[in-house]
């Protein structure tokens, strides 16, 4: 049991003593005497109130920054002339201190911004302080759990389950190269035969023979694509030593500041799996919950998937098992991870490549896939079927998204798109979250929905979807995108002020950008992910547990929104043919910037029975 | 270990430039970032607004697929 001490606390500043009302507080519990002088008192009053009081520890706090180390020199000075310095301990805190300006200036501690009234009280009792270890304790959260997926708006369920069931009767004898792959994969890849090096020999005599070219010339030449090279074997040792140093300091932190949602996920893919285990561990420890692998583009043309451990020149990191099995290895175990298969010729097999590795989440969505992002509609409808059929045998959510931003198409098609591809995914028992888009999209750039905020057009499709299914919603890919510009204050702040919508909403996740999102001339630098994670941290805090209020119109473009998705899913229910809608642009046209792909087309072919 | 060893990915010097128009912002802050010593650079940023310009370069330090300081492989291969 440490002594009682004689504390006298004097805020040596015209007005500022919160932080030693705080200690004394804690001195008290602790058994101490306190005497709490007024702030303001001339140097001479506060030494003749130490020799008054017989004080042992004498804590100063001095909180504003003009001239503070004079002063404080001078409170020493005198301290030392009344003959008082060997008698007591001095201590100083306050915004403008720092440790090794109390040591210069002749006080035994200083301390700085962030202090705890456990290291002042530690201080006093003359004890070391040892910090308890800071971050919290964070378990992996399931996004989809609570949720029934029936449909609310039973008309328009009804109508949607029809299309569904159109695409199943369709797809349900094709096949492509991709889902070959994929069924490959599945049955003869094992994984940890393959961690244990011990070879998949019936696998790699198949697997092979189904790609394209530039994988199969990696096969079987050893040719790599030429924006990647290989890691030395030094490169990977000092990898393995930097995650094995760096995870036992990594202190976990919480973004939500008293509600549990919605979880944040950050994408990464800066081409190098190095670079993306330090980005991660980075968004971890600054407080994301999940993160999202980000690909090449290149990678959602090609037939098939490369292997060994390779690093790439340019935005997005390129899937191959050994790429994915390292970045998994350098996860939390709190950190929940997305492997995207959303939109190339590789959807059903990174959907089983991403389970068989260890991915918590995929991101499917045939609409945009063969739209906006350059797939076949027939390829990826018959890819995209067979991926969701896997995402349900390994358990694995995914979510549906819309990217309206991107190729312009009005949110009600893309919502009717991303409706009926759950309702499939629900139909195979899959687990689907709906992703639509939080930013100032060319659609309500044109309709002057958000001329007056960009609170009421994104809480309308909110109250849309959750009037029509009850199912987890994720705005992302990511919310704020295109409303930022490369200015790093205005990209957090607009970031942050869409989390906090999101959170307003009830929404279970959010995809965030990074305050670099919209610089296209290099990767986003990590500091620009601590900003904007920082911003998102402050926003909750702001808003707490109270939210924004959306105007009446937000109700009205809501029940807008619910009646052109029900036209636009009568429309494909007229065509009589999914696939054939994708092609007409009923679920979105070349006018809004709609365009079918044609990576991978002709390549569908019935199941040879 | 260098210190620029200790770099993630890039170093950004984000200050204020005061100059007659963003033209001449531009060419200061490339300026400043070359004189510094760095030489794989861009402007993320520039906002002049009359009086000058509100300026964030970045200097790439290890871009991907590069050799990274941070990792501190041994002397001999990087």
């Amino acid at each position: 049991m440490s002594k009682k001490k004689q504390v006298l606390l004097a805020p040596l500043d015209p007005v500022h003593d919160i932080g030693l009302k705080m200690i004394r507080r804690g001195l008290e519990h602790g058994g101490h005497k306190t005497h709490l002088l007024p702030p303001d008192l001339p140097a001479e009053e506060i030494i003749q109130e130490i020799i008054n009081r017989d004080a042992e520890t004498v804590l100063i706090s001095r909180t504003l920054g003009y001239g503070v180390a004079e002063l404080l020199a001078r409170f020493v000075d005198l301290v030392d002339a009344a003959g008082l310095r060997d008698k007591v301990t001095l201590g100083i805190g306050g915004m403008a201190i720092r440790p090794e300006l109390a040591a210069e200036l002749g006080f035994d501690a200083g301390f700085g911004p962030g202090t705890t009234v456990e290291e002042a009280v530690a201080f006093v009792e003359g004890k070391e302080f040892k910090a308890a270890k800071q971050g919290v304790e964070k378990k992996k959260v399931d996004i989809t759990s609570g949720y029934s997926y029936q449909f609310i708006n039973e008309g328009l369920g009804r109508k949607i389950e029809q299309v569904a069931e159109l695409i199943i009767q369709w797809a349900e004898n094709k096949t492509s190269p991709g889902v070959r792959r994929a069924v490959v994969r599945d049955e003869l890849w094992d994984v940890e035969r393959w961690r244990n090096r011990q070879g998949n020999s019936e696998f790699d005599k198949e697997y092979p023979q189904l790609c394209g070219e530039q994988p199969r010339n990696y096969y079987f030449k050893g040719e790599l694509h030429p924006k990647t090279r290989r890691f030395t074997r030094e490169e990977v040792i000092a990898l393995e030593k930097f995650i094995h140093e760096t995870k036992p300091r990594v202190m976990l932190n919480r973004l939500q500041h008293t509600k549990s949602r919605p979880v944040v996920f950050n994408q990464y893919g800066t081409g190098c799996p190095f670079m993306d285990i330090g980005h991660i561990k980075v968004s971890e420890a600054w407080g994301a919950d999940g993160v999202v692998h980000f690909d090449p583009s290149w990678g959602a043309r090609t037939e098939g998937f490369f292997d060994g451990f390779l690093t790439h020149q340019e935005d997005g990191t390129v899937i191959t098992p050994a790429n994915l099995n390292r970045i998994h290895g350098g996860l939390e175990p709190s950190t929940l991870w997305q492997v995207r298969a959303h939109r190339g010729l590789n959807t059903p097999e990174t959907v089983v490549l991403g389970a068989k590795i260890g991915a918590d989440l995929t991101k499917i969505n045939i609409c945009y896939g063969s739209l906006g992002a350059g797939t076949d509609p027939e390829r990826l409808t018959v890819d995209g079927y067979h991926a969701i059929r896997y995402a349900a045998k390994y358990k694995m959510p995914f979510d549906v998204v819309t990217n309206e931003e991107l190729a312009g198409v009005p949110a009600h098609k893309a919502f009717a798109g991303m409706l009926i591809v759950s309702a499939l995914a629900v139909k195979l028992g899959g687990r689907p979250m709906l992703q639509p888009l939080f930013a100032y999209s060319p659609e309500a750039m044109i309709s002057e929905q958000m001329e007056d905020n960009y609170v009421d057009f994104n809480a309308a499709k909110i109250y849309a979807l959750k009037s029509i299914i009850d199912a987890p919603i994720w705005p992302g890919a990511p919310i704020g995108f295109l409303t930022q510009t490369e200015d790093r204050v205005q990209s957090s702040t607009t970031t942050a002020l869409h989390a906090c919508l999101a959170s307003s909403l009830g929404v279970d996740a959010i995809s965030i950008a990074s305050s670099d999102e919209a610089y296209s001339g290099g990767p986003i630098a990590v500091p620009s992910r601590t900003d904007t994670l920082k911003a998102v941290g402050e926003g909750f805090r702001f808003f707490g547990g109270t939210g924004i209020s959306p105007s009446e119109r937000a109700k009205i473009w809501a029940e807008e929104l619910t009646e052109s998705i029900e036209a636009v899913v009568d429309q494909v229910i007229d065509t009589g043919d999914f696939v054939e809608a994708l092609y007409q642009g009923v679920l979105g046209n070349r006018e809004e910037g709609a365009y079918p792909g044609r990576a991978g087309k002709g390549t569908v072919r019935q199941v040879e029975s | 270990m260098e210190i620029l060893d200790h770099v993630m990915d890039a170093l950004d010097v984000e200050t204020f430039l005061i100059c007659d128009s963003e033209e001449e912002g531009r060419a200061l802050a490339l300026e400043l970032i070359k004189e510094m010593g760095f030489k794989d650079f861009d402007i993320v940023n520039l906002d002049y607004q009359g009086v000058g310009a509100r300026v964030r370069v970045r200097a790439y330090i290890h871009r991907s697929g590069d050799k990274y300081g941070w990792l501190q492989l041994p002397k001999e291969v990087n």
